[in-house]
């Protein structure tokens, strides 16, 4: 078997049990490779989130393996797992999920100092990234004193300052104003081309979806559809993303 | 409809606010047992006294009722304000502010019956443990049995009533003043945290911590206390533990923007902002929690300082079975030997006459030289006012010294289990009180004793307990030879007993009945005479002419235990309000802090990692308010307790007292500590 940076093989997720269960995920097996930003779109319910969370570790799942590199997560105890999760993964969520308590700034040296780093190098990361992500400015205010915007950036930055092999982000758009998504796709962009971060978004709307290499299509908790940008620009792999999604039934109208 | 919602919610509010609502139950409870006391027919008949123990009792419901009323009101308005969003909802879909006003007070009310109603029950189990160790106090057999008063929980009910009534009404005013808007985002306002000047609030730190150490300074330093200066001190105590907690807060916020060490170190970034942001929107409520400790701990602390009082000196007080004192020097005794012998055997008896030569050497030299006289009884110069040491104002001391013949004296020793003495001719020897002792030391090199023969030499000092608030003398008596005795002048008569049973129960009113009521003032029911000295005990002095060791030992303890249980009362119910709102403040923010958890777990702390992580947020919050408050109840009942032992003689290290009230409120707070940690801990975890 080729090797690859990411390999979910087979993953299935159930719902409650016998008669009742209800599947969530259906024998979903595909590949991430380094550097890549893959999306995956579907309608609510589509098994999306689910799909995320069993790749980041949160949710376990009910049969099938993901490998990453050459661990194979699904037979991680918790405590190695929330080690796993610490090394290797990022998250961006729709409700960025910043600490109330915390500055911008600290938001970011909290997920640092966990790592156990020295005090002279969290402090030159966290530079390095407020810069990064342009949030400088605000970096001694508190989450509510900023826009969705700085707050989705900042969260992105709180994912990214350590490093990880994924990043993954569930709807990160989804509670923001047009201009701030495009700013936080093109963030997302460039962390890719300059960071070579990889990077597996959940999104439903297109627009998001376009600044992806790769989209899989997700219905009923299987891959439907499978979308590559290759040398495209993006204006056009918005309409091939909609097109797909016309054929689908329109259940994802509000794309943008 | 709006019967049926209301129900709902009460059930949803107990199980939400279940520590808040066992508390009331539990102070309920509290209020009824010790209410009980107060309407027991039986106690109220034991002694005449028994009416001091109503009165510090109702003296504690006062304060309690104060104290619960600040609960009911904090907590009506705390779920008033995290329930805010619903109201708004029912605003909305047009409901009158009337209406919803109603609703939140039928379901408070609902809440606060419930509560009562388990309190009473819970009471009345309480009361059986209450009245049982107020007999054993009192050593008298205690058969289970209700006591079931229509006052009792009329007042129970009027004292937790009230504090409910106080603190809906103030409830009401706020739901008139509120709109939907403001009820839609009340709950976000409590979230934001504003920053301004932490930099110079910081320094209220040291200067809480500063004024801190200048009231222990003062405390055990400064010597003219006046009412003025108490009630300086204490508003200005209360005042510093205010501003700690601003300081606090500050000072870490502080230390978290300049960077400090500290914070790069695991999650001690998360735990400080969370502390900080906590005690910064809560610091009025912790400054009075801490309030609320002090005054517990101090309370139970001084409880402990009499308990110890009755263990220690109350036998020591007496050490015969009866004791009569008579200003007649040719009393015989003959009608109380009669009474005695009526019902009871006389082991043994003895009277003898108490002497004085007109001369006042040991009486000077204590008035000038003991700690509690102060400069009282001197001249400007230094040297003793002799007028008024002599003055009959003075309550102490006899007007001249007080003599026993060496043969009475052995006698007294014997009947005392003590072996007897030897003394020459023309010398002394002092029986002085363990206390006076303690503090004075061998002070007869200064003395010059003088019989009509010339001057006596001191042969030594004896320290054992020999009943002496006025009875063998005051403080001291100067033992001296028969043949001395001859030639001096007799003062007062004394007589003293053993009988070979227990006194029987009457005896002592019995004694006191001989005399024709305005022959002798009356006082707490017993006769007292104005020629008797006290000593210079102070706190808990008998100058009983007539003292029957069996009848007035448990009317003492009863004395004691009236106050002991008034304090423990009070300290009770303090605690539990105070545990309660740090309780329910922790519990109910579990959803926010579900939320921090949840990031917590994302950004890779493991479930074990999260556990510590809250045992520690907890254990900040708790232990915060708690070691404050003990160090300073602590140093207050440190120098209490020091002056306790120095006025009563009891032996106790004063911080000793302080140790036992504190471990008995840690076990206290353990439980809350541990109830809230567990319920803590499954709201938040169950589903990370």
């Amino acid at each position: 078997m080729e090797q690859h940076y990411i390999q979910i093989c087979d993953v299935e997720k159930y719902y409650g049990h016998g008669n009742a269960a209800a599947k969530a995920v259906n024998r979903v097996s595909f590949h991430v490779d380094k550097g890549e930003f893959v999306g995956v779109m579907g309608a609510s319910g589509s098994g999306k989130t689910t799909l995320l969370n069993m790749l980041s570790t949160i949710d376990s799942v009910t049969a099938g393996h993901i490998y990453y590199e050459n661990t194979d997560i699904t037979e991680l105890s918790e405590n190695k797992l929330s080690e796993f999760r610490k090394e290797n993964l990022g998250f961006v969520f729709q409700e960025y999920n910043l600490l109330d308590t915390l500055t911008i700034q600290e938001n970011i040296l909290l997920a640092l100092t966990l790592h156990g780093l020295g005090k002279q190098e969290v402090l030159e990361r966290c530079q390095e990234m407020l810069a990064l992500l342009g949030i400088e400015d605000i970096r001694d205010k508190f989450p509510y004193q900023v826009s969705g915007g700085q707050k989705q950036r900042c969260a992105c930055a709180r994912a990214l300052v350590n490093r990880p092999k994924l990043l993954l982000a569930d709807e990160p758009t989804g509670a923001l104003d047009s201009r701030s998504a495009q700013t936080l796709l093109e963030t997302f962009t460039d962390m890719n081309q300059k960071l070579n971060a990889t990077i597996f978004m959940v999104t439903h709307d297109a627009f998001s979806a376009s600044y992806c290499g790769r989209i899989l299509f997700l219905k009923d908790g299987q891959i439907f559809h499978e979308l590559r940008r290759g040398g495209r620009s993006r204006r056009e792999f918005l309409n091939e993303i909609l097109d797909v999604l016309s054929l689908t039934g329109g259940e994802l109208s509000d794309a943008r | 409809m709006l019967g049926k919602l209301a129900l709902r919610n009460v059930m949803r509010s107990a199980r939400d606010y279940l520590v808040y609502f066992l508390t009331m139950t539990v102070v309920a409870a509290i209020m009824f047992a010790f209410h009980s006391l107060i309407f027991s027919e039986e106690i109220m008949q034991l002694y005449k006294t028994a009416l001091l123990l109503a009165v510090l009792i109702g003296l504690a419901s006062f304060f309690v009722v104060l104290i619960v009323a600040w609960l009911i009101n904090y907590m009506v308005r705390f779920i008033l304000e995290k329930r805010s969003r619903e109201f708004g909802i029912y605003l909305l879909i047009g409901m009158k502010k009337k209406e919803i006003s109603r609703l939140y007070m039928r379901e408070s009310l609902v809440l606060g019956a419930a509560a009562f109603a388990g309190g009473i029950a819970l009471g009345m189990l309480l009361q059986q443990i209450l009245l049982a160790i107020l007999y054993s106090c009192i050593q008298m057999e205690y058969h289970i049995r209700l006591e079931w008063s229509g006052w009792c929980l009329f007042t129970t009910a009027a004292c937790y009533g009230g504090g409910y009534l106080l603190a809906l009404f103030r409830c009401r005013r706020r739901f008139r003043k509120m709109n939907i808007h403001a009820l839609m985002n009340s709950e976000r306002r409590n979230e934001e945290i504003k920053e301004s000047h932490e930099e110079t609030k910081r320094l209220l730190l040291p200067v809480a911590l500063l004024f801190l150490l200048l009231f222990g300074l003062m405390l055990f330093f400064y010597k003219s206390w006046d009412s003025g200066t108490i009630i300086g001190f204490l508003l200005g105590l209360v005042l510093t533990i205010y501003l700690f907690y601003t300081g606090v807060a500050a000072w870490i916020i502080d230390y978290v923007r300049k960077k400090g060490n500290g914070i790069f170190k695991g999650q001690n970034l998360f735990l400080l902002r969370q502390f900080a942001s906590k005690v910064k929107t809560l610091r009025f409520t912790l400054g009075t929690l801490t309030t609320l400790f002090v005054l517990a701990l101090l309370g139970c602390a001084i409880a402990m300082m009499f308990n110890d009082f009755q263990n220690q000196i109350l036998a020591a007080k007496w050490p015969f079975d009866v004791q009569i004192y008579s200003d007649d020097v040719e009393d015989d005794f003959r009608e109380e030997l009669d009474v005695i012998g009526q019902d009871s055997e006389i082991r043994d008896s003895l009277s003898y006459l108490i002497y004085q030569n007109g001369t006042n050497p040991v009486n000077t030299w204590l008035y000038t030289h003991l700690k509690c006289f102060g400069d009282t009884y001197k001249n400007s110069d230094g040297t003793p006012d002799q007028a008024k040491i002599q003055s009959g104002d003075s309550w102490a001391y006899y007007r001249y010294d007080t003599y026993i013949a060496l043969s009475d004296y052995n006698r007294l020793r014997e009947m005392n289990g003590l072996d007897g003495v030897n003394l020459e001719e023309g010398r002394y020897l002092l029986h002085l009180k363990e206390r006076v002792w303690n503090e004075a030391g061998d002070f007869t090199p200064e003395l010059e004793i003088k019989s009509p023969q010339g001057p006596l030499a001191c042969a030594g000092i004896c320290t054992e307990p020999l009943s002496q608030d006025g009875h063998n003398g005051a403080d001291y008596m100067l033992v001296i030879s028969d043949r001395t005795a001859q030639d001096m002048i007799p003062y007062y008569k004394m007589l003293a007993a053993n009988l070979t049973e227990k006194a029987p129960e009457d005896l002592q009113a019995r004694l006191d009945g001989i005399q024709a009521q305005d022959t002798y003032t009356d006082f707490g029911s017993h006769r007292v005479t104005d020629h008797m000295a006290s000593g210079s005990d102070q706190i808990v002095v008998f100058v009983y002419k007539n003292m029957v060791r069996d009848n007035l030992i448990p009317e003492v303890k009863f004395l004691l235990s009236s106050i002991i249980f008034a304090l423990v009362y009070i300290g009770l119910v303090f605690v539990c309000v105070a545990l309660t709102v740090l309780s329910v403040q922790q519990l109910s923010d579990s959803a926010k802090y579900r939320f921090r958890y949840q990031v917590l777990h994302q950004i890779g702390l493991g479930h074990r990692e999260i556990s510590k992580v809250i045992l520690k947020q907890l254990a900040g919050f708790y232990l915060c308010p708690i070691l404050f408050a003990a160090l300073i109840s602590g140093t207050v009942a440190v120098y209490v307790g020091r002056k306790f032992n120095f006025y009563t003689g009891t032996r106790t290290a004063a911080a000793g007292y302080f140790g036992l009230s504190f471990l008995l409120f840690s076990s206290i707070y353990l439980i809350y500590f541990v109830v809230t940690y567990v319920g803590f801990q499954r709201n938040v975890l169950t589903k990370t």
